[in-house]
């Protein structure tokens, strides 16, 4: 059981291929870390797998639990159970948070099933209090006027609510100071399961510190150009992406 | 030299005379003449004026300053040509239309008037047509760059004169001019007419800004026709200020043709005492990925009357447009009129337009600022009444033709009871 | 816990309450009409209107004055629509009616009539929380009633006939004063021929706790609904109106031309609310206006889902000292939909103030359009006006347009306006989908959010009521 990316290959539309063969396990109950420097394909391979529009996939596969989701929708992909964090998470103008979490559980349930508003609240606000978020914010437009920090940790309470099986975290720990990333990685931790696998996206150790891989791979130029365990993190914080340059030259 | 005008301008000054005397006057419920006062359309009695005496010329040529250093200049009395300094560089024709329209006549021909005029004027645009004898003409070749501006002065002279100056600059690839039209009368009394053309074609890339400084007298009304047109990248930016005239109708229209390419429109008006400004505005976005952008700011004073009526028009597929419209207006009387009619018809996708218009006056607490800086409330209103302007006045950004601008602007407040306070 | 948490509670119980979507609008009877005024209009037509109904001499006078305004004036094409030109006059039956009068108990109202309202949850929403109703089908109420002690209160709330016959000293010096005859074309009309609607009278300091309701249906096809309501609200008084409205979808043209003025004096607060539901092959040519005295207020809280063509700009007329005039509008335009609404507030006293707030939806080849004026004359002080415009586009082959006017003579007063124009981008919605979200609730979301804090104004039962009427619109409208 694991989210399987099988020599994927991606462009954007007109043509630019930005992912050129990458593989990846990320069975359930593992944490995977995909460090890399800007501009190596990091964050499009999180958006691919999402679905997203903008890319052509031009090869490979992406497995959920056996089951390939090329055909699926961007929707379909999340009630299949793959949960992106955003880098930059999207305004929703005059829709409460409250409204949205409950709009996408509600997407979940089968035709005629209605959600129980009492237990949705319940369960919604003893997340909250996991990410300390103030009460109010249910009734605030979603990430209309939020500050990086309230971004990020709304992101992690969507996803503690949907539980998804997969859960990929696009650079959470950007814009954040080192409060909010201790707050986030508490949410992220309390969500590490055997039933669940993660893909944490980051260009800086700094969060590793907080939520620890089981394995960590380096991307560079859309591919998967070394994997190893933590120790790995260490030694790029340590030593840079310098190595990529020196690969290149041999 | 020959002044045989070609064929196809005396054709189609004739046809535009027919069109003329075929198009109705404007009539009350058009809505391109809403708020309006129709009785300033009454033109009888206006004549094409006389040559001027060659003691006026003189006088009219001392007159006619600008700024310092331009790269051509042109003086016009009665829509004659009494002066002209140039300094152009080679690859550029700058020349009076009457000669242009001698030397270069395809050229002329392949710009003059070519577009539609929409906003109210047909009839006195033929009428322009028809009666049109001089004006300037600017082609510039491919990459060329013109420092300094070139400077056309526009005098009427003598009782119940009409003019019809006509300005036509056309910029080819990659080039950049700036023309400063400046229409005056020659004395304080007489009453006079304007009815003036300006065709602006910017090509590809090129940079085109045009400034129109109206300070006529105030016994003389204008009609004064603006049209721009932009192709790929190319920027243009239309000024106008507004100081003189009894009444002044502006249309302007900025054709976007080609993506990249943008429009600054842009227009200080002071009307103080029975003056009426009234400006009509079209942004059409024909092509996508355009930028269109206009600041319209008014300050009105005693009596005075401005009417803006504004429209940003995005044609289907013209995706991706961004388009912008702003009218102030700085109410500075108690029996002042502002009439805004901002508006947008949107027929594409992922734009973004917005307008917003305001009317108000200066607030007392942006006096007792300065009055807690030691300023008097007199000289604290005059501040900020030249600041409202001034803001619009430095996007043309040029100096010395932003100078021009307010030397007129301030010549406009000293001649107004208490200095614009 | 916020307001809009509530009323996502409370949206299961008022969804069956409030039952009424086009779907559930689109169905007819057979016609029974004892008094039908035939096709087109003429003289005859409007004495006919008047032997029915009984009328005195100034009102057959008013409606032959008004009915040669009507055949005097243009179609005003030189600023609306050319779809206007396509009403043909002569094809409109202008009176049709079973001759019955009002009834005041559900169970008097005749079987076909009374389904009719019962599949529009009316009884049911009387029952729940309405002061008062009166529910017109075709050219004439079939019931009205409202709450005892209101009546013993005062207050009157009957249709425009009983109010001219039965109370002439209070109907007759308001009626057509805040919006007369000649005011347009479509006033001129509604003047010749005008039956059905309310008169509604609030008595000095009565404050009506509960809303009072008006539904209007059309049944028949190639009529012509067009009711006259007068509301007035004496000193200190307030009141909340509502007005609903449903037809079936016909082959033709039906017109609704309603002429509804308010009269608030001194002190008093009138709430009008809309919320219209046409099918769209009705031209609905509505005019609207209030008068408010010195700190009077009059809100229109207006929402306009569907018709072929609406025209529809409420205004208010502050008329006293420190009155108030508010138009909080909300129009959607689908394909084969035209809203053309806004807004006229006319300053004429010192220290007034205005304020409009439109949105507009254009969904597929839907138009939407905003004309507003705002007149501020001199010799006032302390005026106020806000107007803030904004319209979502929804498909490339929608149109939104803007078309305000703003007229401030003098120093001593404030406006502005802002408009914009945007789209739901295509980000937000793969956010939102990326939760799980199909993009047509995606999109539904979108659209509610963009409306949301206008929706706050209408009441509770409305506004649930209109978000589920907005996801209806936009089912369909994606992919």
């Amino acid at each position: 059981m694991s989210l399987h990316i099988q020599n994927l290959h991606a462009t954007l539309e007109d043509g630019t291929e930005i992912l050129k063969g990458v593989t990846l396990e990320i069975p359930k109950g593992e944490v995977h870390a995909i460090m890399g420097p800007n501009g190596s394909g990091k964050s499009t391979l999180s958006k691919v797998i999402a679905g997203h529009e903008g890319y052509v996939v031009t090869g490979g596969a992406v497995t959920i639990d056996e089951e390939d989701i090329a055909e699926m929708s961007i929707d379909e992909r999340s009630r299949a159970g793959i949960f992106l964090a955003f880098q930059y998470p999207s305004e929703v103008p005059g829709v409460s948070n409250a409204n949205f979490i409950r709009a996408a559980l509600q997407a979940r349930l089968p035709k005629g099933e209605e959600i129980d508003a009492v237990a949705y609240y319940k369960s919604l606000y003893a997340k909250m209090d996991i990410l300390e978020m103030d009460r109010k914010f249910t009734g605030r437009a979603v990430n209309e006027g939020f500050s990086g920090g309230e971004k990020k940790r709304n992101e992690i309470l969507q996803m503690m609510m949907l539980e998804p099986k997969y859960c990929i975290l696009d650079e959470t720990d950007s814009g954040l100071d080192i409060d909010a990333l201790k707050i986030v990685a508490k949410g992220v931790n309390a969500m590490r399961s055997p039933d669940r696998g993660m893909l944490l996206i980051t260009h800086y150790q700094r969060l590793l510190d907080y939520i620890k891989p089981d394995h960590v791979h380096v991307m560079a130029e859309g591919r998967i150009v070394r994997s190893g365990g933590p120790e790995l993190a260490l030694e790029l914080e340590k030593d840079g992406y310098e190595f990529l340059k020196e690969a290149a030259l041999a | 030299m020959t002044t045989t005008l070609p064929n196809w301008f005396t054709a189609r000054q004739e046809a535009a005379q027919k069109r003329y005397e075929a198009t109705p006057a404007p009539k009350r419920g058009d809505e391109t003449w809403r708020f309006s006062n129709l009785k300033q359309l009454d033109f009888a009695g206006f004549v094409r004026g006389a040559d001027v005496s060659s003691a006026n010329t003189a006088d009219i040529v001392a007159r006619s300053t600008g700024i310092e250093k331009t790269a051509a200049k042109f003086v016009f009395a009665n829509d004659t040509l009494i002066h002209s300094e140039t300094n152009i560089p080679a690859g550029v024709i700058a020349l009076p239309l009457s000669e242009a329209l001698v030397s270069h006549p395809e050229l002329v021909e392949k710009h003059f008037m070519r577009q539609e005029t929409r906003l109210g004027s047909a009839k006195f645009a033929a009428w322009h047509e028809a009666m049109v004898s001089n004006g300037l003409f600017v082609h510039t070749g491919d990459n060329v760059e013109i420092e300094d501006p070139i400077e056309v002065h526009h005098w009427i002279s003598g009782q119940n004169t009409v003019i019809f100056p006509h300005t036509l600059v056309v910029t080819g690839t990659s080039s950049k001019v700036r023309v400063i039209d400046i229409f005056r009368s020659s004395d304080d009394i007489t009453p006079g007419l304007a009815i003036a053309f300006n065709d602006l074609c910017a090509g590809k890339n090129s940079q085109l800004d045009y400034v129109a400084v109206q300070a006529l007298n105030e016994v003389t009304r204008i009609i004064q026709i603006h049209e721009t047109a932009t192709a790929r990248d190319a920027s243009a930016k239309g000024f106008i200020l507004n100081t003189g005239a009894s009444w002044a109708r502006n249309e302007c229209l900025s054709r976007l043709e080609g993506p990249g390419s943008r429009s600054d429109m842009l227009s200080v008006s002071i009307p103080a005492r029975e003056q009426e400004y009234d400006q009509r505005t079209f942004q059409h976005h024909v092509s996508e990925g355009a930028y269109s952008d206009l600041l319209f700011k008014n300050s009105l004073y005693d009596n005075s009357k401005t009417i803006f009526s504004g429209l940003i028009f995005v044609d289907e597929g013209a995706h991706h447009t961004d388009a912008y419209q702003t009218c102030r207006n700085l109410m500075m009387s108690d029996t002042c009129e502002a009439n805004s009619m901002p508006g947008l018809e949107i027929n594409a996708d992922q734009v973004k337009c917005s307008h917003g218009s305001t009317s108000s006056q200066i607030h007392d607490d942006e006096i007792f600022y300065l009055r807690a800086r030691g300023i008097d409330p007199v000289r604290a209103r005059q501040l900020i009444a030249r600041g409202f302007s001034v803001e619009v006045v430095e996007r043309l950004a040029h100096e010395a033709t932003e100078e021009l601008v307010l030397r007129f602007v301030d010549d406009k407040f000293a001649h107004i009871a208490g200095g614009g306070a | 816990m916020s307001y809009e948490d509530t009323t996502a509670l409370l949206d299961e119980e008022t969804h069956d309450a409030i039952n009424v979507d086009r779907t559930k609008g689109d169905f007819t009877f057979p016609e029974r009409h004892k008094f039908d005024a035939g096709y087109g209009l003429s003289s005859k037509t409007v004495d006919y209107i008047c032997d029915v109904k009984g009328e005195p001499q100034w009102v057959r006078d008013f409606r032959h004055k008004a009915l040669a305004v009507f055949e005097s004036k243009p179609m005003p094409t030189n600023w609306a629509t050319e779809d206007l030109n396509n009403i043909n006059f002569d094809e409109i039956r202008y009176y049709l009616s079973d001759g019955e009068k009002p009834k005041r108990s559900w169970d008097e109202v005749p079987p076909e009539v009374l389904e009719t309202f019962e599949r529009l949850g009316i009884p049911e929403q009387e029952r729940a929380f309405l002061a008062g109703v009166e529910a017109q089908y075709d050219s004439e109420a079939a019931y009205s009633n409202m709450k005892e002690e209101l009546t013993k209160q005062g207050v009157i709330f009957v249709n425009s006939t009983e109010g001219l016959k039965e109370h002439e000293e209070i109907f007759r010096p308001w009626f057509g004063k805040v919006i007369p005859t000649s005011d347009n074309k479509f006033s001129a009309l509604n003047s010749a021929v005008f039956s059905g609607g309310s008169f509604i009278y609030i008595p000095k300091g009565v404050k009506l706790k509960q809303p009072l309701q008006a539904y209007f249906r059309i049944n028949s096809e190639n009529f012509g609904q067009f009711e006259r309501t007068l509301i007035i609200a004496d000193e200190g008084a307030e009141v909340m109106y509502m007005e609903g409205c449903t037809a079936p979808k016909f082959e033709t043209a039906t017109l609704h031309s309603a002429v509804v003025e308010l009269v608030a004096l001194k002190g008093a607060k009138i709430q009008y609310v809309t919320v219209q539901n046409w099918s769209s092959n009705v031209f609905n040519l509505v005019t609207k206006r209030g008068l408010a005295m010195e700190d009077a207020e009059v809100r229109w809280i207006d929402c306009n889902i569907g018709s072929r063509l609406t025209m529809k700009y409420p205004g208010v007329i502050m008329k006293g000292r420190r009155a108030r005039g508010e138009v909080i509008s909300i129009a959607l335009a689908n394909t084969g939909q035209h809203q053309d609404t806004g807004a006229k507030m006319i300053h004429a006293a010192d220290e007034t103030t205005s304020n409009i707030v439109s949105k507009s939806i254009s969904v597929g080849e839907g138009r939407a359009t905003y004309r507003g004026q705002v007149h501020i004359p001199k010799h006032l002080k302390g005026c106020k006006n806000n107007t803030e415009c904004d319209a979502l586009l929804i498909n490339s082959n929608s149109r939104t347009d803007t078309y305000p006017a703003i007229t401030v003579r003098g120093n001593r007063h404030a406006t502005q306006h802002e408009a914009s124009v945007s789209q739901v981008s295509e980000e937000m919605l793969f956010y939102m989908q990326q939760r799980g979200i199909s993009e047509g609730a995606a999109m539904s979301l979108a659209v509610n959010g963009f409306i949301n804090d206008l929706v706050r104004e209408f009441p509770m039962e409305y506004s649930v009521e209109l978000k589920r009427l907005i996801d209806l619109e936009m089912e369909g409208s994606v992919g």
